[in-house]
């Protein structure tokens, strides 16, 4: 019988093995093609990823992609947050979890069409802003969610102590709970900005004069197809998508520190 | 005063009022976009089903029907495969080992899906890994050329895309069955298979029903796989709607994304009213230890 079901457990393995294989297989061509392009036995080189920095167009992306990765970063772990405590505090945590995790069912074309609409009648032009906004509406469900799985390990016996130290709401939020919370917070970001790196169509959609990464990627493939350089770019996309993930992984998911007693003094003594 | 008050509720209020004007409200206007008329290349408010005659006429209805074949069979094929995943994750593989394997199955549903499909469209090529390996193993004897550009294709690419998110839904909502009501069936004399149809299976419905609206809206409304691997002039929902917007054509793209959102409110009012969404809401709120 044991035996039997350990047998079971290898096979369940092994096949939940062989799917993670199918879904990483794709990481692996573009890296590939971008060192060895064309014959399989050609000679490695980082010549692409050299030429890639001689294209001013891209450069300039590079630079839009950043600064929007990192405005998208803070605004949707900002937000998260809010909307977090918004669950926990206001009467109708379901509706507003729904209301939050509404984006996901929608499909990006969808969602740029109705953004590019909206942005147009109300008059917003400026390209960064469009883009900011419609990929932190893409990266705020995500954002939500890590916060409040976050927050729902959190004991709120820690609130209620802080509140008979006399700290207030607010205080007793930033002084204690944010730092147990401390690896949602990180995580959040860390999603936001990979999300943010990752986004191609409702970018595309309402993206204006200004390019990011993606959209560079997309519209080169749609005007003349793919080359080596675009397999460099993706190849770095992928290091860095994977970099962000290992990143948190050490640094930013280590278990949350004890609460001490100063804490609660510092909460305390801070009351308006 | 007005501080303490804002803090206390501007803060929550924040992401509600971002939500509310940069998701709901733009929704709403592609609905009401979707009833005006174009004129030369202007688009003027007005109230004409023009847009809808123009999609329900004539080819567009094929690709209407398309789109809902491969996004049927993508989510029936995504389920068939998360389920079991799921299953075993809530059930029989540590916590530890759980949440290691879900972030595995994280990392590549965030590299951007395009890039992804890039890379299966080589994969799938004649002179492709797939096609060296079917002849490396002596399944066929020249390479198959309906891996790529074709439906199986679309296929392939919807569900590697939407997959590896589908396993979370579905972990959370077996993950939250109470075990009591498993281990009362078993005390009561059912076996496994019994259990799992008339106890697992069914509590774990609302999740199920998230992963596939998840699945289908986001396969019904894609835009850029059929592009990449369905060849040229393979048309689904998605590309239709984007190529009504390269032709300045407001009002056509909104009554086609407007049949997409349609779509997406019957499913989760459906999930609200049968499978019992507000259940699955709450296990995602519930506190862990």
């Amino acid at each position: 019988m044991s035996r039997n079901r350990s047998a079971i457990r290898f096979v369940s393995w092994c096949c939940l093995s062989v799917v993670l294989l199918v879904i990483y297989l794709p990481l692996v061509p573009p890296i590939l093609f971008s060192l060895a392009p064309g014959e399989p036995d050609a000679a490695l080189t980082l010549r692409w990823y050299l030429a890639l920095w001689r294209d001013p167009v891209l450069v300039s992306a590079i630079a839009t992609s950043l600064e929007v990765g990192i405005i998208v970063a803070i605004a949707a772990t900002i937000l998260g947050l809010g909307a977090a405590l918004a669950i926990r505090e206001l009467r109708v945590p379901r509706l507003i979890l729904a209301l939050m995790l509404l984006p996901l069912f929608v499909p990006g074309v969808s969602m740029g069409l109705a953004t590019a609409l909206f942005f147009r009648l109300v008059g917003i032009e400026a390209s960064l802003v469009k883009i900011a906004i419609v990929q932190t509406a893409w990266a705020l469900p995500f954002a939500t969610l890590i916060v409040v799985t976050a927050m729902s390990t959190f004991d709120p016996v820690y609130l209620e102590a802080a509140y008979v130290s006399g700290a207030g709401r607010w205080r007793a939020f930033v002084d204690i709970e944010l730092p147990l919370i401390r690896s949602g917070v990180s995580g959040a970001a860390t999603f936001s900005l990979i999300l943010s790196f990752n986004e191609t169509i409702r970018t595309a959609i309402v993206q204006g004069p200004l390019n990011t990464v993606q959209t560079y990627i997309w519209s080169t493939y749609r005007q003349v197809g793919l080359s080596p350089a675009l397999y460099a770019l993706m190849s770095l996309l992928i290091l860095l998508t994977l970099g962000l993930v290992a990143a948190f992984v050490v640094g930013g998911a280590r278990p949350p520190r004890e609460v001490s007693v100063g804490d609660f003094a510092a909460a305390s003594s801070q009351k308006p | 005063m007005l501080g303490r008050f804002l803090g206390r509720w501007g803060f929550p209020a924040l992401p509600i009022a971002f939500a509310a004007v940069f998701v709901l409200v733009p929704l709403a206007l592609t609905i009401v976009v979707s009833f005006w008329t174009r004129v030369g290349l202007v688009v003027r408010p007005a109230f004409t089903f023009t847009s809808y005659a123009a999609f329900f006429a004539g080819a567009r209805l094929l690709v209407l029907e398309r789109s809902l074949i491969a996004s049927i069979e993508a989510t029936a094929l995504s389920l068939l495969l998360a389920y079991p995943i799921a299953y075993f994750l809530a059930f029989k593989a540590s916590p530890r080992a759980a949440r290691t394997v879900l972030l595995l199955f994280t990392v590549p549903f965030l590299v951007n899906y395009i890039i992804r499909a890039f890379a299966w469209t080589w994969l799938l090529g004649r002179t492709g890994l797939i096609n060296a390996l079917l002849i490396a193993t002596g399944l066929t004897s020249k390479p198959l050329d309906w891996l790529l550009y074709s439906d199986v294709a679309v296929l392939i690419g919807l569900v590697t895309s939407y997959m590896p998110f589908m396993i979370f839904p579905l972990w959370v909502s077996l993950a939250g069955i109470d075990r009591r009501l498993i281990q009362a069936s078993w005390m009561l004399g059912a076996p496994p298979a019994r259990t799992f149809l008339r106890v697992t299976l069914p509590l774990s419905l609302p999740g199920v029903f998230a992963a596939a609206i998840f699945s289908f809206v986001s396969c019904f409304g894609e835009s850029a796989i059929p592009v990449v691997m369905g060849g040229v002039g393979y048309q689904m929902m998605g590309n239709s709607i984007a190529s009504a917007m390269d032709v300045l054509n407001y009002p056509l793209a909104a009554a086609i994304s407007t049949v997409v959102l349609v779509t997406m409110m019957g499913l989760l009012l459906l999930w609200y009213v049968v499978f019992d969404a507000r259940a699955f809401l709450g296990m995602i709120l519930r506190p862990r230890g």
